[in-house]
């Protein structure tokens, strides 16, 4: 198409914006997930995040160009007032945990039960979560949290789907997000699917208030 | 007290009726912005008003409170005095704790009072010292003695005259020189020359001791009995006193003049002799007697009692009101009886104390008296001056004053602070104590029974005064708290009334803090060494963290949410609307509350901040701000939407083009911000959190107020008739894209103001610079995401005004090509709207968004022409209309470039573009002849850009002579084979170009040579051409390449090269051809049809002309060759 081409001068882009949160235990390796896969850079001796940190950060999937707005929360219990109100108008929700870590495996439900309350989501299966193993990368010896448990963990709920990750050695750090966002389109387009019939403008205020609702990067 | 209790009511009303016109004035001044910087500008329209209205002032509450705050303290006073009045009600039914053993005062009296009668009446009757010159009104004395010791007339008459007939009383006068000075040389003695005068000589004594020693042993000359023994005595002392000493003077004191309490005085010395005064003794001279002094005291308990009793009893004195002063005749009684009874200023000092605690108990006395007391004795007793009975007394007597001195310490409350009054009053109270807690205390002494002292806790030190102090302390703060919040019951169940309920006794305990610390404490501290507010502070720390902090964490929790709709939108409906807003109101007037009250601690008990509850009071709100914060984003989107609902689209003043939404929006925000303010969020981490929260929540609802008002403006300026529908940039359009624009550009400065460098800096303080930058990095991030996404909301209009003016240029744009050398003024209307709209535009718009517009109109125009000449062409427009376009372009593109001649603006990616139409037009504006040769010269354009010759190379040599045109063809090398056999028959064939201009001209060909690739022509042409021939310019020459079929009949196309007339050397007649340097041309063939001259002649099929040139290069480019443009 000639208009394409005629694309005029932009300050900023007009991605796809997708909020994205990182929910799980303090010290499981939300932060060093995040500063993986946005600066690729790994610090081993990260500090425990304090309520909130942000990112953007613009990819392509599938040849679509998204510009994800990543919110990585503090785990740590003294600050659950503190990162809950930033769940509302979140697009994917990853909950993550360690699996050197059994309790925080254990916690994934306390975490899911949060985000949905929080988030004011009342239906769950429609919702793109995502599970990320943390820190695969510690050897066999120190794993506690076997792959059969997960998976069934995940079956339970919904079939989320589940990933593991080493932001330490960046494995699967970009497939993580990647699935987050093939979640999401997924279920996007089931529920424009199951919404068309019922109204066209539905869906169209629907995409209006998410890109508009949410801020835009560079 | 009393008075205190009398007065009270009234002092209330008046204080009541004086306060309320400034509470309601207060409450008129609600609105928030009379102090912001821009309440100017604020003022200027009402809407603002009629928003606020939407929400009931859910901002303005929050901004109110801040107000209220300054004035605070008049405030709480006030609410603290009708708290006094409540109080009072309630002290009524206080049952005062009764101290033991009091009643029998009088029975306890009555053993002996006849006997102590008859010896004051006694003693009046023998009154010495001063008091003896009012013997006339002995009577007086006696009618108030029978009356005060209740005696009948009878009785008195009788007792009276039984001690007229005892032998007068012997007195003791007790002399003490205390120093001399002015002396003459001699020393001094004592003598009583005439009758009722003290006589003073003094004497010379031996020089060898000091006078002042003499004089003190002097002093010391007691048990002189009798005014006339005296007399004697002295005169013994004087004649068996040492002859050799030498008479100084006499001085002289007349023993009337002697107070009967004795007296202190200075005496001239005189000498009968001598004239001058001998020099100035001082002396103290008091009375006593041979009484039994045990005996003595007891009666003069007794005396002081009934005395008492009876004064108490005559003036109707009021509690706490008497402060020692007997009247007149009492006081002399009293007098009387000490002199008489040779009793002390101790002895006084005790009787006094104790018969006056045991009054104290029924009827309470001055304390201040009893200070005075104690102060008195203190020093005697741990001198060891006292006997034990006398101590046992002393003690017994604080006993009974100990629980009144307590009692009023707890009641303290209801006094008026500040007053002279009640500071004398605590000052006595305290001095008491201290002066009690000085006195060595004596075995067994439970001085705080547990029968009276209940309240009593600490049991570890029984008679420690200091702990009894605490305790009391202690105890009535809890009762009062208790009773303060008793008294002050919310008003209903609910929430609302809870949280006003403890704000109010929040309120009340400061002010009791306050009045603590500004009237109390210091006599507490100087006195007693006593941290009373502290103690207090401690005490109200934990009673209000017990009862504060599950009713505020309860509520934040229980804080029902915003719904919101499926899409993200809040659910306008009443529950969110009121519930939340009235309790969110009150939840944070109570955290103001506290925080005044946590802050207190800072200068109370620095020291004990860490355990003291109140200071986390601001972690039971977490989640109440976060809540508030929900709630504030849904309100302010409310508002704005109403803000830009009645925005007129007008600007606010003359000076600015901007309207009213956006101070209104930016209003909003500021009240968030005051909110935050106000709150002064005390943990540095909670602050960071809720400020990137705050960010988040500005950053939508700006996205926000961009869209509606986007959509406010949507259909303004279309205007339709039958015949067109058309729009017009208006100056609403401009506001609307100012308004969103100045709400960006406030967007950074209002961040600022939520203090990010502070808590940046204080996080780099409290964990490590490390997270701290972490965390700027995220508030930084999220500052730009706003602007950012508010820029991108800009673009999105300005890009909505420019499509909407599309049709109307397209439609000039049209017209005007069709018709543009007839009558017609399109181009005209297309320029005159153009400039309409751009004028509107660059007066309204800043000069950037200005820039940008025009530069997206103009990428809209190049879109909208490129998009017109796409479909003119599929509808095989003539070349005519094409040529109007292209000229049409160029008079926009003069319009559009800036009067200094440079490029149009910010053209970037579109100049490509534009490039291409301005081609296309001018391709498809020309004849066919002229895009015959437009052909020609790409073939030449592509022959010059070929690297390698893989069609062979042909030279030439060329010159011109005048107008006449000499070629040599000299050879060819390496053409391509056409025969099955490799070979080739070849010739070549000039032709001159553009091929309409050559008519007339024979086209020269060589020999045919045969079976060659390297044939060797050798031939001369020379063409004689017309002047304007020669100078034709793009006039080429055209070698063609043929194959000669065997037969001689045809020839196929083998390739082909161009050479440009500007390119051949014109030389005289002189010059000859083979001096002329050679040509060397790369042969080549048509490659590409898709040249744009190809398709533009393509789109002429129906022309002959155009058809067979078409065909003819087809065939020379062979079979695989054609027009990819997808027309065929
Ligand atoms: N071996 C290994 N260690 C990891 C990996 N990711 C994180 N860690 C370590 O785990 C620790 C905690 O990581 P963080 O990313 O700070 O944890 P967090 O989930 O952000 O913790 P909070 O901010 O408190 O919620 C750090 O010491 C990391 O070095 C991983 O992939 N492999
Ligand atoms: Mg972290």
């Amino acid at each position: 198409m000639a208009s394409h081409a005629l694309g005029g001068p932009r300050p900023g882009n007009r991605n796809v914006l997708l909020k994205i949160v990182i929910l799980g235990d303090g010290g499981v390796g939300k932060s060093c997930l995040m500063n993986r896969y946005v600066n690729n850079q790994f610090n081993d001796n990260s500090f425990h995040t304090i309520g909130v940190e942000f990112l953007n950060k613009d990819v392509k999937i599938n040849d679509e160009t998204y510009t994800m707005q990543i919110w990585d929360t503090a785990g740590q219990e003294r600050f659950k007032s503190l990162r809950t109100p930033f769940y509302r108008g979140t697009d994917i929700c990853m909950l993550t945990f360690a699996v050197d870590d059994r309790t925080s495996f254990k916690n994934l439900t306390m975490w899911k039960n949060e985000f949905l309350h929080y988030a004011n989501i009342k239906d769950a299966s429609t919702f793109p979560f995502i599970v990320v193993a943390s820190k695969a990368d510690i050897g066999a010896d120190k794993r506690v949290v076997t792959e059969s448990e997960i998976k069934c963990w995940c079956e339970v709920n919904d079939n989320i789907p589940y990933i593991e990750t080493s932001s330490k050695d960046a494995i699967n750090v970009e497939t993580a997000f990647a699935l987050g966002v093939d979640s999401w389109k997924r279920l996007e387009e089931a529920f424009d699917k199951t919404n068309n019939y019922v109204a066209d403008t539905v869906n169209l205020s629907r995409l209006a208030q998410r890109n508009s609702s949410k801020c835009c990067s560079n | 007290m009393n008075r205190f209790f009398i007065t009270m009511p009234e002092l209330k009303a008046i204080i009541v009726s004086n306060i309320s016109p400034r509470l309601k004035r207060a409450a008129r001044k609600a609105n928030p912005f009379d102090k912001t910087e821009k309440s100017k500008e604020l003022y200027h329209h009402d809407s603002f008003k009629r928003v606020q209205e939407l929400d009931g002032g859910f901002f303005e509450k929050f901004g109110t409170l801040l107000r209220e705050q300054a004035a605070e303290d008049t405030k709480e006073v006030h609410e603290d005095s009708k708290e006094k009045g409540e109080e009072e009600t309630a002290s009524e039914e206080e049952t005062e704790e009764t101290p033991p053993d009091q009643g029998d005062i009088i029975s306890n009296a009555l053993l002996n009072i006849e006997e102590l009668y008859s010896e004051i009446l006694f003693e009046t009757l023998h009154i010495i010292g001063s008091d003896a010159s009012i013997i006339e009104e002995q009577d007086t004395l006696f009618a108030y003695l029978q009356e005060a010791f209740k005696v009948d007339q009878e009785r008195h008459t009788v007792m009276l005259e039984a001690a007229k007939e005892k032998e007068a009383p012997n007195i003791l006068l007790n002399v003490e020189v205390v120093e001399g000075k002015e002396l003459s040389p001699k020393d001094a003695n004592v003598e009583n020359t005439p009758d009722d005068v003290l006589c003073l000589e003094v004497w010379d004594f031996d020089p060898a001791e000091t006078v002042r020693e003499k004089m003190t042993k002097i002093g010391d000359v007691k048990g002189v009995k009798g005014l006339t023994k005296l007399m004697k005595e002295i005169a013994v002392t004087a004649s068996t006193g040492k002859h050799d000493n030498e008479f100084i003077g006499t001085a002289t004191v007349p023993l009337k003049s002697i107070p009967a309490a004795g007296q202190t005085l200075w005496c001239n010395l005189e000498k009968k002799s001598k004239v001058k005064r001998q020099g100035l003794v001082k002396v103290k001279v008091s009375f006593s007697s041979e009484k039994n002094s045990h005996v003595a005291a007891q009666e003069h308990r007794h005396l002081l009692r009934i005395l008492l009793l009876h004064e108490l009893e005559q003036n109707k004195t009021e509690a706490f009101e008497w402060k020692g002063e007997f009247c007149v005749p009492a006081a002399t009684l009293v007098r009387q009886h000490l002199a008489q009874s040779g009793l002390g200023p101790t002895d006084d000092a005790l009787a006094q104390w104790v018969e006056f605690a045991t009054v104290h108990t029924s009827h309470p006395l001055s304390f201040h008296l009893f200070a005075d007391l104690v102060r008195k004795l203190v020093q005697p007793i741990n001198s060891g001056l006292l006997s034990d009975e006398e101590i046992k007394l002393f003690w017994d007597g604080a006993k009974k004053l100990l629980p009144s001195c307590f009692n009023s310490i707890k009641k303290l409350r209801k006094l008026i602070p500040g007053e002279k009054s009640t500071s004398l009053h605590l000052q006595s109270l305290l001095t008491i104590l201290a002066e009690l807690s000085k006195v060595q205390q004596t075995e067994n002494l439970d001085l705080f029974p547990s029968s009276v002292y209940g309240w009593i806790t600490s049991k570890d030190s029984p008679n420690d005064i200091r702990s009894a102090l605490t305790d009391a302390i202690t105890q009535s703060a809890v009762d009062w708290f208790q009773h303060v919040v008793d008294h002050n019951k919310p008003t209903d169940d609910s929430d609302e009334a809870r949280l006003k309920h403890l704000i109010k006794v929040l309120q009340v305990v400061r002010t009791d803090l306050q009045r603590a610390i500004d009237f109390h404490d210091k006599l507490f501290g100087q006195i007693m060494l006593f941290p009373y507010s502290r103690t207090l502070y401690i005490i109200y720390d934990n009673k209000v963290s017990e009862m504060t902090e599950p009713v505020v964490t309860d509520l934040c929790m229980s804080l029902k949410p915003i719904k919101y709709n499926e899409y993200d939108e809040p659910i306008q409906n009443d529950s969110n609307d009121s519930t939340l807003l009235a309790i969110g109101t009150t939840l944070f007037e109570l955290y103001l509350v506290l925080q005044r009250f946590a802050v207190l601690a800072k200068g109370l008990c620095p020291a004990d901040l860490e355990g003291l509850h109140a200071q986390q009071f601001h972690t039971w709100y977490h989640r109440g701000v976060a809540q508030w914060l929900d709630i504030a984003v849904y309100k302010a989107m409310k508002r704005i939407a109403k803000a830009v609902d009645l925005d007129e689209l007008q600007p606010v003043d003359a000076n600015v083009q901007y309207s009213a939404s956006p101070i209104d929006t930016l209003a909003i925000f500021n009240q968030i911000k005051v909110f935050w303010q106000q709150l002064a969020w005390p943990d540095v981490e909670g602050s960071y959190t809720f400020v990137a929260k705050i960010m988040d929540d500005v950053c939508i609802n700006c996205v926000y107020y961009a869209d509606i008002m986007s959509k406010k403006v949507d259909n303004m300026g279309e205007t339709e008739t039958v015949y067109e529908k058309k729009f017009e940039v208006t100056n609403e359009w401009c506001y609307a894209i100012n308004n969103i624009d100045y709400v960006r550009l406030s967007i950074k400065s209002f961040m600022n103001d939520l203090g990010v460098d502070e808590i940046i800096k204080q996080l780099a303080d409290f964990r490590s610079p490390n997270a701290a930058e972490h965390c700027r990095v995220t508030l930084q991030l999220l500052i730009d995401n706003a602007i950012d996404t508010v820029r991108n909301k800009i673009l999105d209009l300005l890009e909505v005004v420019a499509v909407k003016m599309t049709p109307s240029i397209s439609r000039f744009l049209v017209e005007g090509a069709e018709l543009l050398n007839q009558e017609n003024n399109s181009v005209d209307r297309l320029m005159q709207y153009l400039e309409e709209s751009l004028c509107t535009l660059s007066s309204q718009l800043n000069p950037e968004n200005f820039d940008r517009i025009l530069s997206i109109i103009w990428t809209k125009l190049a879109q909208i022409m490129y998009n017109l000449v796409e479909s003119s062409l599929e509808k095989r427009r003539p070349p005519s209309f094409f040529a109007n376009l292209h000229e049409m372009l160029k008079i926009l593109t003069g319009f559009f470039r800036p009067d200094n001649g440079a490029a149009p603006p910010s053209l970037g990616a579109n100049s490509e573009v534009l490039a291409k139409i301005e081609q296309l037009l001018m391709l498809h504006g020309m004849d066919t002849w002229q895009l015959i040769q437009q052909c020609h010269l790409e073939r030449l354009n592509e022959q010059q850009q070929l690297t390698a010759a893989p069609l062979g190379m042909l030279t030439v040599r060329m010159q011109f002579v005048h107008d006449l045109l000499r070629i040599e063809i000299m050879n060819a090398r390496n053409i391509r084979p056409m025969d099955d056999n490799g070979s080739c028959d070849p010739y070549v064939k000039v032709h001159l170009v553009p091929e309409e201009k050559f008519t007339g001209i024979t086209r020269p060909r060589t020999k045919t040579h045969k079976k060659t690739l390297f044939p060797l022509f050798d031939e001369i042409f020379s063409i004689q051409l017309s002047r304007e021939q020669r100078e034709m310019k793009d006039a080429m020459v055209h070698f063609l390449i043929k194959d000669q079929d065997f037969l001689g009949m045809s020839s196929d196309f083998v390739a082909e090269a161009y050479f440009p007339f500007s390119g051949i050397p014109a030389t005289t007649m002189e010059t000859r051809l083979d001096e002329m340097t050679q040509i060397h041309l790369k042969l080549s063939k048509p490659s590409r049809m898709d040249s744009p001259a190809i398709k533009a002649l393509d789109h002429r099929q129906g022309e002959k002309l155009a058809k067979d040139f078409i065909k003819k290069q087809r065939s020379k480019a062979g079979s695989k060759a054609s027009i990819t443009n997808g027309n065929h």
